[in-house]
């Protein structure tokens, strides 16, 4: 008989490497020891940002297919579908943040390291034709390696029609607010996700363009620790701010009403 | 068959992007800087008549020799590239002049600096800004383009490509190791010129024959001239509309 404990009872610090409890990860998902924080799921993020019950998730009829029938890529999508339970890497929907309507973005690292492809790009696209349609703010939760290699071209060309589909949702003046969280990098990071009225960070995410080894296998200098960190682009002067996970929802609440549009009486 | 096609569009014989401005572009006036962080020699930007057609150009070197490629950085683009090109194309906006682009870019530039200094930022502006212009704008791959820079230069009404160039989401060889294979990746993924006719990404095939040069005039003053015809406010939706139309034939199982 195995005295272990139950499987998923401890798990390692992804970042400082000591075990923790899963009691002790609480809420937020921060390690005890180091801080950091464990990557959420969509549904967590939706559960700590928006108010009770407000998320309506916009269902779109729409699958990946393997079109050009990259090998692996089926198999790959299938353990995608698996271990997040979803049909692709974004979910959207509308939400109150601080009793504020909202088009609500979320990006989800369970598949497929939230890869830009055609299903995703069509999924921003929307939310931002939804958004426009309705006049309601938007609020996206970024997390992508960057664009999925595997629809090759197709996903590229989501960089440019994403940012056409939020040219005509700045018509609406209504506000953006594009969240940053681990990790924003590749085609995502130089497209949609630095084009937003307000450009945010969740501390502790990796921000860039260029990935860290191959930048470190070209340049051959040893590369701080904090590089490609969020507090660091800030120093930079490239983010707004780096929030921490437990003042999220305040600070997008706060954003909100600043931009609330002012009711005639 | 791919690798062939790498080795001649990355040869020192390769006819650079500089090459075609000298030859096709008379008057030719170079902008330089970015008025922010500094100039950038990997992309030329400037002015000059194509036939009597004043336009802009943004054209990426990649070098041919050792000193040019340490130069020109191998055609990898900096951020204060990114941000001359953008400061370049909304003059040609305001004086109503059609923005040519030369690609020969092999990806980012994977850099400390290029990170620090804000690559992605620089590359969505130039991206958003392209794709909002009120004036033609045309892209020619002269030799490979790829990823998200490749992308900021090339988000125009018409895309050109010479006959061995290659438009890729990343380098031939990032995507083999990303995708895990062996193989041709060309064989799954278009970025052939033929590839991207057939799909409607490349408008039109240049023929590299003797008369390249001319060829290149040739095409470029067409599809400038048809592009004058259409009514300035309608030219972002052209574009958008090129790009729609490529994405609509992708199957998304509605």
């Amino acid at each position: 008989m195995s005295h272990s404990p139950a499987k998923g009872t401890w798990n390692k610090c992804p970042f400082c490497h000591v075990h923790v409890n899963q009691l002790e990860w609480g809420f937020y998902k921060q390690c005890p020891h180091c801080h950091h924080y464990l990557r959420l799921t969509a549904q967590q993020r939706i559960n700590q940002v928006v108010d009770k019950n407000s998320f309506k998730q916009l269902e779109l009829n729409m699958t990946t297919l393997n079109q050009l029938k990259v090998p692996e890529y089926d198999d790959k999508l299938a353990k995608a579908k698996d271990k997040s339970g979803l049909t692709e890497a974004m979910v959207i929907g509308t939400a109150q943040i601080k009793s504020q309507r909202v088009m609500l973005g979320v990006m989800d690292t369970n598949f497929m390291m939230g890869t830009l492809n055609t299903t995703v790009g069509e999924i921003i696209k929307q939310l931002y034709f939804e958004a426009a349609k309705h006049k309601l703010p938007v609020v996206l939760f970024i997390a992508s390696g960057g664009a999925r290699m595997q629809e090759g071209i197709y996903s590229l060309l989501q960089m440019n029609t994403i940012l056409n589909a939020k040219r005509n949702f700045d018509q609406s003046k209504q506000v953006s607010i594009n969240v940053l969280t681990d990790p924003t990098m590749g085609g995502v990071s130089a497209s949609f996700a630095f084009e937003g009225d307000f450009v945010i960070a969740e501390k502790y995410t990796q921000i860039g363009f260029a990935g860290r080894r191959v930048i470190e296998t070209i340049s051959t200098e040893k590369l701080p620790i904090e590089f490609q960190d969020a507090d660091h682009l800030k120093q930079h002067g490239l983010l707004d701010d780096v929030i921490e996970r437990s003042e999220m929802a305040d600070y997008i609440g706060r954003i909100l009403k600043l931009h609330q549009e002012e009711s005639s009486c | 068959m791919l690798e062939k096609q790498l080795q001649l569009i990355r040869s020192n014989n390769r006819i650079a992007s500089t090459e075609i401005i000298s030859q096709i572009i008379t008057d030719f006036t170079e902008i330089h800087g970015d008025r922010v962080l500094g100039d950038d020699p990997a992309i030329t930007t400037g002015i000059g008549f194509l036939s009597d057609i004043p336009v802009t150009i943004l054209a990426v070197n990649r070098g041919k020799t050792m000193i040019e490629h340490q130069r020109f950085n191998g055609g990898q683009v900096r951020v204060s590239g990114y941000r001359k090109a953008l400061r370049v194309v909304e003059a040609a906006e305001k004086f109503n002049r059609p923005v040519i682009s030369l690609i020969d870019m092999p990806g980012a530039d994977a850099s400390v600096d290029s990170e620090n200094h804000g690559q992605s930022q620089a590359i969505a502006d130039l991206i958003d800004k392209m794709g909002a212009l009120t004036v033609p704008n045309l892209a020619l791959f002269v030799g490979e383009g790829h990823s998200g820079g490749a992308l900021a230069l090339s988000n125009a009404n018409r895309i050109l490509m010479l006959e061995a160039a290659l438009f890729s989401v990343a380098s031939p060889e990032a995507v083999a190791a990303i995708i895990t294979t062996n193989d041709d990746v060309s064989e799954y993924l278009p970025m052939t010129s033929s590839q991207l006719e057939k799909i409607g990404i490349n408008d039109e095939t240049i023929l590299e024959n003797d008369r390249l040069i001319v060829n290149i005039k040739q095409a470029l003053l067409k599809h400038i001239q048809e592009l004058k015809l259409i009514p300035r406010d309608s030219l972002p939706m052209d574009r958008s509309d090129k790009f729609n139309r490529i994405l609509a034939t992708w199957n998304t199982g509605e």
